[in-house]
């Protein structure tokens, strides 16, 4: 398999990830309203997300890029040792290059723990009924809400959340400019206003989806 | 001045090789470090031990011959430099500096310092030339080529091609090498009858050499004595990929 093909893959679906980000931390400030109104929405819009046949199609999408991100980096770490079997007895890399581009597999890992955890306590739980039940709202909307806001008041759960966000923040930093360039983006000027959105885009995202669970636990 | 060196000793690519201390005084602070590397050199011969076996051509940063790894750094601490212009004045008197040999499966080592880059005269004969019969120099002017072009395709032109994104790139990828001479031809006219059929041949024998993938560290661009920008990497992918789609 050709270089370009596996890092076009990463490339690829660490994109979508990146857009889907967005669609989640939009629907996580739904959080931040009070929580009347908030309780309302936000089960209305995950009904809406889990009846709607193209949210299902996107949904397929979402697994599968996820999986397809991991075992396509995996491929891409394993061929890099391989190019480099021998370390430098010292290697001052730090005095070159950023810390997150030299280590995006270790941040991946943290990244990946987190995606497992979140999946068991909302996906495992609303969409495949595993563990304890999850009732109905006012409206007669499964109460997802009602799950979110329990959770983000565990204190355990809650520094969990907002401190691997910290990962994502540096790893998605790296991984928006980086992959747009693996893409073949090379317009210089375009680069220098791509590093500057990439480190907004990835503040954004890390500070978003850190801070409201701390919001919601002290509300 | 007085500094201790160690450095890396190894036979062949066949042995192990490992790191060997040596204490040199007598040194001043105006020499260069492979001046420095000539005087323990010559102190090795007198004791009638092995000499360190390095690289080196010009000595006046233009060639790419000279390149090791000089306390953690392709090239030593500074940026865009090579070997033979680092000098003794960047390091203190007593210092420690341990120099070690480029480290790639690509490059292995054929004696202490010396590394086969002879991977990257496989990737030329790609496609890293124009294949037209030029006969004599032709007129300047008969083909015209704007300023901005001619820029972009010399900045290209100046790798020098010692081996320093390899070395420094955790993955030793040699997509800034490949990059560079794909770019240089590619944006100028001359090239570009050949265009897709190079990125293709070139990136296809970068790929059986052995290197790693390209993780846009942008460490290369730091150690490369030319400076050469990381935006030629993406340059390449846009043509790699025009190549497969249209050529």
């Amino acid at each position: 398999m050709s270089l370009f093909l596996r890092k076009w893959m990463v490339a690829l679906t660490g994109l979508f990830l990146c857009i889907f980000l967005v669609v989640h931390l939009s629907a996580n400030c739904i959080l931040l309203l009070p929580e009347a109104v908030a309780r309302g929405m936000y089960n209305a819009y995950s009904t809406l997300l889990r009846e709607s046949p193209l949210i299902k199609v996107v949904a397929y999408a979402l697994y599968l890029s996820i999986i397809l991100h991991v075992v396509f980096a995996l491929l891409v770490t394993i061929r890099n040792r391989r190019a480099k079997p021998t370390p430098y007895a010292v290697n001052h890399h730090g005095e070159n290059s950023q810390w997150a581009a030299q280590n995006m597999g270790l941040i991946g890992i943290f990244i990946l723990v987190f995606i497992v955890v979140h999946l068991a306590n909302f996906w495992a739980r609303i969409k495949l009924g595993m563990g304890e039940g999850v009732g109905l709202d006012a409206q007669g909307y499964v109460d997802v809400y009602a799950v979110t806001s329990s959770l983000f008041h565990n204190p355990y759960y809650v520094a969990f959340y907002s401190l691997l966000m910290i990962p994502l923040g540096f790893h998605l930093h790296h991984g928006l400019k980086s992959s747009l360039k693996t893409l073949g983006f090379y317009h210089r000027s375009g680069l220098r206003v791509l590093a500057r959105v990439s480190l907004f885009y990835a503040l954004i995202m890390s500070v978003g989806f850190g801070v409201i669970p701390i919001i919601v636990y002290f509300k | 001045m007085r500094v201790r060196f160690r450095i890396w000793r190894q036979d062949n690519a066949r042995v192990k090789g490992g790191f060997r201390d040596y204490e040199v005084d007598g040194l001043n602070e105006d020499m260069s470090l492979l001046e420095a590397l000539d005087h323990l050199n010559e102190q090795l011969v007198l004791r009638d031990e092995k000499v360190v076996a390095f690289e080196y051509d010009c000595r006046e940063g233009i060639c790419g011959q000279c390149g090791v790894f000089v306390n953690g750094r392709a090239h030593g601490p500074h940026a865009n430099m090579t070997t033979c212009q680092l000098h003794l004045r960047s390091f203190a008197d007593g210092d420690t500096i341990t120099i070690e040999p480029w480290r790639a499966a690509a490059f292995p080592v054929i004696k202490d310092l010396i590394v086969d880059r002879s991977a990257f005269d496989r990737i030329i004969r790609q496609g890293g030339y124009i294949s037209a019969k030029t006969g004599t120099a032709p007129e300047a002017n008969a083909i015209p080529v704007g300023k901005e072009v001619a820029d972009r395709a010399m900045d290209a032109a100046a790798c020098i091609g010692c081996g320093a994104c390899v070395a420094t790139c955790k993955n030793s990828s040699a997509a800034l090498f490949t990059a560079a001479k794909i770019n240089h031809l590619n944006t100028l006219p001359q090239g570009k009858p050949e265009q897709h059929r190079r990125v293709s041949d070139m990136v296809q024998q970068m790929e059986e050499e052995g290197f790693g993938h390209c993780s846009f560290t942008g460490a290369c661009e730091v150690e490369c004595p030319e400076g050469i920008s990381v935006a030629n990497i993406a340059e390449m992918n846009a043509r790699y990929l025009k190549a497969k789609l249209f050529g």
